[in-house]
């Protein structure tokens, strides 16, 4: 595959509000692409393993940007809002340390300097088979390659698998599950929500598509309710290079805590399945217990239960065990 | 319109992916304008006196034949709307729903060709040169089975049986409670059996919509009332079949 140090040629559009953007977005349908960071983007058009015939660049728009404190003490962030803006905001690191702890995981400095939040959890997926352009079940064709004998699967999925075994590689997926957030999405048609853990789209429902967006659709904002402001948190990405890499596995936990023992409880895991895996068992057996030691060596084994791990990637199940173990030890 | 779907692989070779869907709008559209032609020229032509469905009943088809049918009918339906809704943009888990109902119409399929072939008369399914009389002769009367219908079993059996074939060996591909998913195939291949199965797919879509269609004509509807009952009236039976090739007995 040849990989080009220029742009293919395309229609670029910048409009400067959501409703042109989605006006656009929507008469374009497939051929389209929005453009949020371009930090995913890029690669694809570089590398001509997607061909789209023009792009709506949201980078003009202004009311896609800022973070601001929503009725009711939740706080809602503008979908081009930096990677870095969110890491560093005193309201996100106040209220939603979770968050802030996630995107400041995300790849390398500069990176999360032009990433966005919209873009991170919009993503698509890093399986190599599909983006060098093969023609595997992701990309409309009736194979894959990851899951074969041969296959280089160590990154990939060990859980909810259906034909396609990649993974999500948002790290602030996790977190977004965690804290209840809620998807703001717009098209012609009008603005509409969805809860995060709705947001993530596995194989077996569609094996194209990461997220619920279809051709048409912009993610606009996402909105963290007060439920989870405030809480205990624990995140934590494992991946082989401390930046500029993604997850091996990642955990983003949310505790809420009275007198020394867990009241409620979100424990989700990352880069184990297409979508980000909550690990309700877990939740289930920690309430009423104390977060320490004792609890994370008694639940721990139920992160894991009813994996189907590929050839090269077993290690991700202990891998989870042991990143629970130190949500509840933290 | 493309009629096949392929995709260029990223050394530049045409990868063969399967049928191309656009080609269910096609389906689509012609049989409701075969189903449209035949409803406009049914209103014209004169139809004979209906049949009464009172005095004695014969038996049709057999409690046993009645469910499988009803069993294969809801199988192909399930089959189909699994097969096309996210064909269509409908997102859902299908695919577990799609491969159990493809092995109870196999299983439906096995049955009900080990029965027909031991213990009923095949004989009766088979096309003979009478056969091709009826279309031409208001005279001349069917067995138990009209032209038509054997000409609709037929083809339904052609299609199932190639969308069974195909089906399982792409069951064969994807992880089972039975087995891990097999890479046994290589894509060529695996693009001819996704367009085996798609276009016998189509051709079912077809031919499911013209038998809803017949299975609800107000002429028709008696052999409806048969396979749901089991049983037709003697002058039904007197008005559309031979009683020299085909005797039911009276129904119980």
């Amino acid at each position: 595959m040849s990989a080009y140090d220029v742009m293919p040629d395309m229609e670029l559009f910048q409009p400067v509000t959501v409703e042109d953007a989605a006006a656009l977005a929507e008469r374009l349908g497939s051929r389209g692409w929005v453009l949020a960071g371009g930090q995913d983007t890029y690669g694809w058009l570089k590398d001509r393993a997607k061909h789209p015939k023009a792009m709506v660049d949201l980078s003009s728009i202004d009311v896609l940007n800022g973070i601001e404190e929503t009725d009711g003490g939740g706080v809602k962030i503008g979908a081009m809002t930096t990677l870095r803006e969110v890491s560093r905001d005193q309201l996100i690191r106040a209220r939603y340390g979770l968050l802030a702890a996630a995107a400041a995981r995300v790849a390398s400095p500069q990176i999360r300097n032009q990433g966005t939040l919209g873009g991170n959890v919009s993503q698509d997926t890093r399986c190599w088979y599909y983006r060098r352009g093969l023609s595997c079940y992701r990309a409309g064709g009736n194979i894959c390659y990851a899951d074969s004998p041969e296959g280089m699967n160590r990154e990939h999925a060990i859980f909810g698998a259906s034909r396609c075994v990649a993974v999500s590689p948002s790290d602030t997926a996790t977190a977004l599950v965690a804290l209840d957030a809620t998807m703001v999405i717009q098209n012609t048609r009008g603005v509409h929500r969805v809860a995060a853990g709705d947001f993530f789209v596995g194989p077996a429902v569609n094996i194209t598509r990461m997220t619920v967006l279809r051709p048409g659709d912009i993610l606009t904002a996402i909105e963290l309710p007060a439920d989870w402001a405030h809480a205990e948190y624990y995140f934590e990405k494992v991946a082989d290079r401390n930046v500029w890499d993604f997850a091996l596995v990642s955990i983003a936990a949310a505790f809420r805590t009275e007198n020394g023992t867990i009241r409620d409880a979100r424990l989700v895991c990352g880069a184990v399945s297409c979508v980000p895996r909550r690990l309700t068992s877990v939740e289930r057996a920690v309430i009423g217990k104390p977060r320490n030691d004792s609890t994370g060596e008694a639940v721990a084994a139920l992160a894991s239960e009813g994996a189907r791990p590929l050839n090269y990637n077993h290690f991700k199940a202990p891998l989870m065990d042991n990143l629970v173990r130190r949500a509840l030890r933290a | 319109m493309d009629i096949v779907e392929f995709r260029e692989d990223v050394w530049g070779r045409e990868v063969l992916l399967g049928v191309s869907w656009d080609l269910l709008w096609v389906v689509l559209t012609l049989s409701a304008v075969a189903i449209m032609v035949h409803i406009v020229v049914m209103t014209f032509l004169k139809s004979p006196p209906r049949p009464s469905a009172a005095g004695l009943h014969m038996e049709r088809h057999a409690a046993v034949d009645r469910g499988f049918h009803w069993i294969m009918a809801v199988s192909v339906f399930v089959l189909l709307f699994t097969g096309v809704l996210p064909v269509v943009g409908v997102d859902f888990s299908w695919l577990t729903i799609h491969w159990v109902a493809g092995l109870i119409l196999t299983a439906a399929v096995v049955f009900h060709t080990l029965r027909a072939l031991f213990w009923q008369k095949p004989r009766e399914m088979w096309v003979g040169a009478d056969d091709f009389r009826e279309p031409f002769d208001a005279g001349t009367k069917p067995g138990k089975y009209s032209l038509a219908q054997k000409g609709m079993h037929h083809a339904m059996t052609a299609l199932v049986l190639l969308v069974i074939g195909t089906g399982l060996v792409l069951f064969a591909m994807i992880d089972t409670p039975w087995w891990n998913r097999s890479n046994a195939l290589d894509e060529s291949t695996l693009g001819w059996i996704f367009l085996l199965h798609g276009a016998s797919t189509l051709g079912l879509i077809g031919l499911v919509a013209l038998h809803v269609y017949f299975a609800l004509r107000p002429e028709k509807r008696f052999y409806t009332r048969s396979m749901i009952s089991g049983w037709i009236s003697e002058d039904e039976l007197r008005a559309n079949h031979d009683p020299a090739r085909w005797s039911p007995e009276r129904s119980a």
